[in-house]
């Protein structure tokens, strides 16, 4: 019996990696910012987008990319506030985006209309931890009605983001949740972590939220 | 949750290895897994069970070693030249 060892050392995530490097690469070609966002399921990412594009779609000439799992709800509340297209990848009980489905997601857009892209992820705080879109900063949205603790929990996931959004900040004066202590333990995990506190519902904390992505999308080429 | 499609890409990995080193049998496929990776070991080594089953395989031991960090890495592979 002859037993070798055959030396691999190889990165599971390295076929995503190369794959994500490639969509950074064609998003920075053609001067387009993208925000991944994360979060629970039922935090508002879908609200936040749909204000988003009211708000901003056309100024901004914003895309989305949205991930649902098992129907078209997020696609078609989306379609509503824009013109531009709605490109939706239906993971089919996934619990993750991965690069290659953002990758065939931009065959779809034109992205020398776009200045500003967002991938509307999964709603789980683990999984799309792991795998990077290619995107330009993850974007945690947090809201209050979760426990204050959630970034102690899920720890890697506000250590890869870069901002967070604190939503449904509405609903403050009815529920058990210290927004101190939250942004405190968000802070312990990643120092770095910048906050917005928004309500998507009422428009309270909006304009600041917006006159952020206004500094972050990419420039209008010259026609 | 991840675990399955993270087990396929290890044993996709594994399988272009073995051809390329023309090995016969696959004994242990051996993970560094980051204690951190949002990767339950237990889970991964389930689907890695069920998916080393089947060739080019053929029942091939996982071998999971802990480690801090994010870590997510095909280590090594053990090989035997003699055939299952």
């Amino acid at each position: 019996m002859t037993v070798r060892t055959i030396d691999v050392r190889e990165r599971v995530m390295a076929r995503n990696d190369e794959l994500a490097a490639e969509v950074r690469r064609r998003l920075g070609a053609a001067g387009v910012t993208a925000f991944n966002l994360v979060s629970s399921p039922g935090s508002g990412k879908t609200a936040l987008l749909e204000r988003t594009l009211e708000a901003l779609g056309e100024e901004l000439d914003i895309a989305v990319v949205t991930g649902d799992v098992q129907t078209h709800n997020d696609a078609d509340r989306l379609a509503r506030h824009t013109s531009r297209l709605v490109q939706a990848v239906v993971t089919g009980g996934g619990c993750h985006l991965d690069a290659r489905q953002i990758g065939t997601a931009l065959d779809a857009i034109d992205l020398a209309a776009t200045r500003l892209l967002f991938i509307e992820n999964v709603g789980n705080l683990v999984c799309p931890a792991a795998w990077d879109l290619g995107e330009t900063a993850k974007i945690v949205v947090f809201a209050v009605t979760e426990g204050e603790d959630k970034p102690l929990k899920y720890p890697r996931m506000f250590r890869e983001a870069r901002y967070a959004v604190l939503n449904k900040i509405d609903l403050l004066p009815y529920v058990p949740f210290n927004l101190d202590r939250a942004m405190g333990f968000a802070r312990e995990i990643n120092p770095a972590l910048e906050f917005f506190l928004t309500s998507a519902l009422t428009g309270e904390g909006l304009e600041s939220w917006f006159a952020f992505l206004r500094g972050q999308a990419g420039t209008r080429p010259a026609s | 949750m991840h675990e399955m499609s993270i087990a396929l890409e290890i044993c996709r990995i594994a399988a272009e290895r073995v051809g390329q080193d023309r090995a016969p049998t696959v004994r242990a496929v051996g993970l560094d897994l980051g204690q951190e990776a949002g990767v339950d070991p237990d889970s991964l080594r389930l689907w890695l069970d069920v998916l080393l089953a089947d060739p080019p395989f053929h029942g091939a031991r996982p071998e999971i070693s802990l480690r801090p960090g994010d870590t997510l890495k095909l280590s090594y592979l053990t090989v035997d030249d003699d055939g299952p």
